[in-house]
């Protein structure tokens, strides 16, 4: 068996080197029908049709065309229409019914094309190819194209596009914008506004008549309670200051406590002394 | 000197451990061991242990009817790798069913199936394949042909030795591991594909063709379709001849169409293209890297270590990878890979310019994706550091750097390290003296002290101006 066989195929090669540069394969007849419309357009193996052949949504595309191998009609094995998406590259293979004559018809609507040459922007290209065994060239000639025109009814055909691995967009989180100030102009006007208001109210007073006359009489009266009980006031701003500058709440409640036990007890005497005053009638 | 030094390292590492990085025994499956000569060199190439790159697999040849066969025993793998060659039985009894294969897949086991069109592939096969989303012909058998590219010298007549330029990677930022082209050797690679079949591949991310077929070629069936193709298979660049599917636990199956390939008499053959000149073949390193691939002897990545460290003046130098971050804190994020190339392991390098490791910093949803940029300063012989400076995000909670780097033929990477992101604390923000908008409160509280104080003096030490009034008499 694989005696013969390998003869066979030294014969044939013995053949082929014969008749390798002889035959090839081609066809003739070719005819293309849009069906409703009903004009054929014939196709040639050498020269590609100029303009493009339009497929409608409820057209039938028909090709016919007769096989031949060195001008005999014949059967090839591989005869197929193959419609080329050019932008991705996407091929698609329709094979041909072929009679022993080498008649071949393939019908196309636009039910048998998958999506990505739907969605194609630009015609498709379309080959034929016929081959097959033995020595005889093959023929792959791209004959005509295909401009495929969607119902504008329909949505068009989208094309969900694969998940493969590889890199993805890169994201880059938007912070929230900082905190602004108004321009420093601004805010050292407003203070000063602010600070400027201090002397009027101490001027306002002295023209109202505020005074301390009654300094070296308290103090002669109450030395002491006096001394302490302003001065635990000033203290207690100071308090205010360290907390507002470094001291945190804990530190800061134990000497509060402390400072207002002071200003308690010097307080009741030193305004004790100021009631006196005003049962003196000194003052109202 | 350095060969000798690299030989003398592979012989040591085979007497110690695998040289494939998941282990070195592998189960041939074949129906008769005598069937092993005409595979004599690549299955040599498989244990070499003489030359370079050695491999040293340890080959055990099982018929798929022998009774002591066993996949796993007490659940563990006893074998690291499986090697299915055409076998004539319809199915694959009871010891290696579609079940215990993809059991075998999922334990990290490496499957290299080869089928032949003389052959009906078993029915075991190709429901693992179906499995993976890769179909073969309907009735189990296919036959390739191409009648444009064909080997004028060994089928001139039925045209199914296909002859094929070695695969370059389809997509530029896929690392080439098949097409054999390098510096010293730039002239295409010819492969020869005798008698093969042809599978179509689903769409799923984790399939990738090594092997297509030219436009031209098609699969039909060489039985039911002598005369003519009236039902297509599959034609032109679907039909893959060589393909790979990577699980997501980075274990490889692979499906080489034409098991001849890998014969004796295909390594280093010539073949003859129509224009007639006549080619070495590339078959016996095309074998050698695909087997490599699927049983993890290429395309292997390693994490080393990963390192993310706070990136501030002042920040303490020896602390990393620390539980907690600020928000807008910087932080640099380093990771350290590595890739198995045959017989050791090497800096893992990006095809360039096309390529790159991402990095996220993610709750629920990345914040941050960017892209790791190789760091010389930590790189080794052995391992490239990657790493990025980036500011952790203005939103406080749990999160995740987070590289998840898969391409097609290179093992998976998922590495994700949480890290709790608090907000600002109460004595972290600015003090209010250097914000300038707080400068009129701030005097405002100041106007109010001295206020204060002086009204305090006023009210207790003035004395009344106008006429001395009587206490306890209003006036009227």
């Amino acid at each position: 068996m694989r005696l013969t066989h390998s003869v066979a195929s030294a014969l044939l090669l013995l053949c082929a080197g014969a008749a390798q540069a002889a035959t090839s394969w081609g066809f003739d007849e070719g005819v293309i029908q849009v069906v409703p419309k009903k004009a054929g357009e014939v196709i040639k193996e050498r020269t590609p049709l100029a303009k493009p052949v339009t497929l409608g949504a409820t057209d039938t595309l028909k090709l016919s065309l007769t096989a031949k191998d060195n001008g005999i009609g014949k059967r090839p094995h591989q005869a197929f229409l193959l419609l080329q998406e050019s932008n991705l590259g996407v091929e698609a293979p329709f094979p041909l019914t072929v009679k022993e004559s080498g008649k071949a018809t393939v019908q196309i609507t636009q039910k048998d094309l998958p999506v990505q040459l739907l969605a194609a922007e630009e015609p498709l290209k379309a080959s034929i190819v016929l081959a097959s065994f033995g020595s005889a060239q093959g023929y792959n000639g791209q004959v005509f194209e295909i401009k495929v025109e969607l119902d504008p009814n329909l949505p068009p055909p989208t094309r969900e596009a694969p998940v493969r691995y590889g890199k993805k967009p890169l994201i880059f989180h938007k912070f929230n914008p900082d905190p602004k100030s108004p321009p420093k102009v601004v805010s050292i006007f407003f203070a000063l506004a602010v600070i400027a208001c201090l002397p009027v109210l101490l001027i306002s007073w002295l023209f109202l008549g505020a005074n301390i006359k009654h300094l070296p009489k308290a103090l002669s009266a109450a030395p002491v309670s006096h001394a302490v009980f302003f001065g635990s006031i000033v203290a207690m701003e100071g308090v205010f200051f360290m907390y507002y500058t470094s001291w945190n709440l804990f530190q800061t409640l134990p000497v509060i406590a402390a400072v207002a036990v002071v200003t308690v007890l010097s307080g009741t005497k030193a305004l004790g002394e100021v009631q006196s005053r005003r049962l003196a009638g000194d003052r109202y | 000197m350095r060969p000798l030094r690299s030989l003398l390292a592979c012989l040591f590492a085979a007497g110690v451990s695998a040289l494939s990085t998941s282990g070195n025994r592998l189960l041939v499956i074949m129906d008769d061991v005598s069937e092993k000569e005409s595979y004599s060199q690549f299955l040599g190439d498989l244990e070499s242990l003489s030359y370079l790159p050695c491999r040293g697999f340890q080959l055990s040849f099982e018929s798929p009817k022998s009774e002591s066969l066993s996949l796993f025993h007490l659940g563990e793998r006893t074998y690291d790798h499986l090697l299915f060659f055409p076998t004539k039985t319809k199915g694959l009894g009871p010891n290696l069913t579609p079940n215990l294969l993809v059991d075998f897949v999922n334990a990290k086991g490496n499957i290299l199936v080869t089928l032949s069109s003389g052959t009906t592939a078993p029915t075991s096969l190709i429901s693992l394949l179906n499995e993976l989303d890769i179909q073969l012909p309907a009735d189990r058998t296919g036959l390739v042909v191409d009648h444009f590219n064909y080997d004028a010298s060994s089928s001139p007549d039925t045209h199914d030795v296909l002859v094929l330029p070695a695969p370059f990677p389809v997509r530029p930022d896929v690392k080439d591991f098949f097409s054999g082209a390098d510096v010293s050797s730039p002239s295409e690679k010819v492969l020869a594909f005798p008698r093969g079949v042809g599978a179509t591949l689903g769409n799923g991310p984790l399939l990738a063709p090594i092997l297509r077929a030219p436009r031209t070629a098609y699969s039909y069936n060489p039985k039911e379709q002598k005369e003519t193709v009236d039902d297509l298979f599959a034609a032109g660049e679907q039909l893959a001849l060589v393909a790979t599917f990577q699980a997501r636990n980075s274990a490889r199956v692979t499906l080489v169409g034409s098991a001849e390939m890998l014969q004796d008499k295909w390594f280093d053959a010539e073949v003859k293209t129509k224009e007639g000149k006549a080619t070495k073949t590339f078959n016996r390193e095309f074998a050698k890297r695909v087997s490599g691939w699927t049983f993890n002897e290429i395309g292997v990545l390693r994490v080393n270590w990963i390192e993310h460290r706070l990136d501030e003046p002042g920040a303490p130098n020896n602390v990393s990878n620390p539980k907690i971050y600020r928000v807008k804190n910087d932080v640099k994020y380093t990771i350290s890979l590595s890739e198995y190339s045959w017989t050791a392991w090497q800096p893992f390098t990006l095809p360039p310019d096309s390529d790159e490791i991402q990095l996220e910093f993610s709750m629920l949803s990345p914040f941050h994706r960017l892209a790791l940029a190789p760091d010389a300063s930590l790189s080794s012989d052995t391992a490239t550091a990657y790493s990025v400076r980036f500011k952790v995000p203005d939103r406080h909670g749990i999160f995740n750097f987070r590289v998840s780097y898969k391409r097609p033929f290179l093992s998976n990477v998922e590495e994700k390290n949480t890290v709790s992101v608090r907000h600002i604390g109460h004595d972290e923000w600015p003090r209010s003296w250097a914000i300038s908008g707080a400068w009129p409160w701030m005097s405002g509280i100041g106007v109010t002290v001295v206020g204060w104080l002086a009204f305090c003096v006023i009210w207790m030490f003035s004395a009344p101006v106008g006429p001395k009034v009587e206490v306890g008499k209003k006036t009227q």
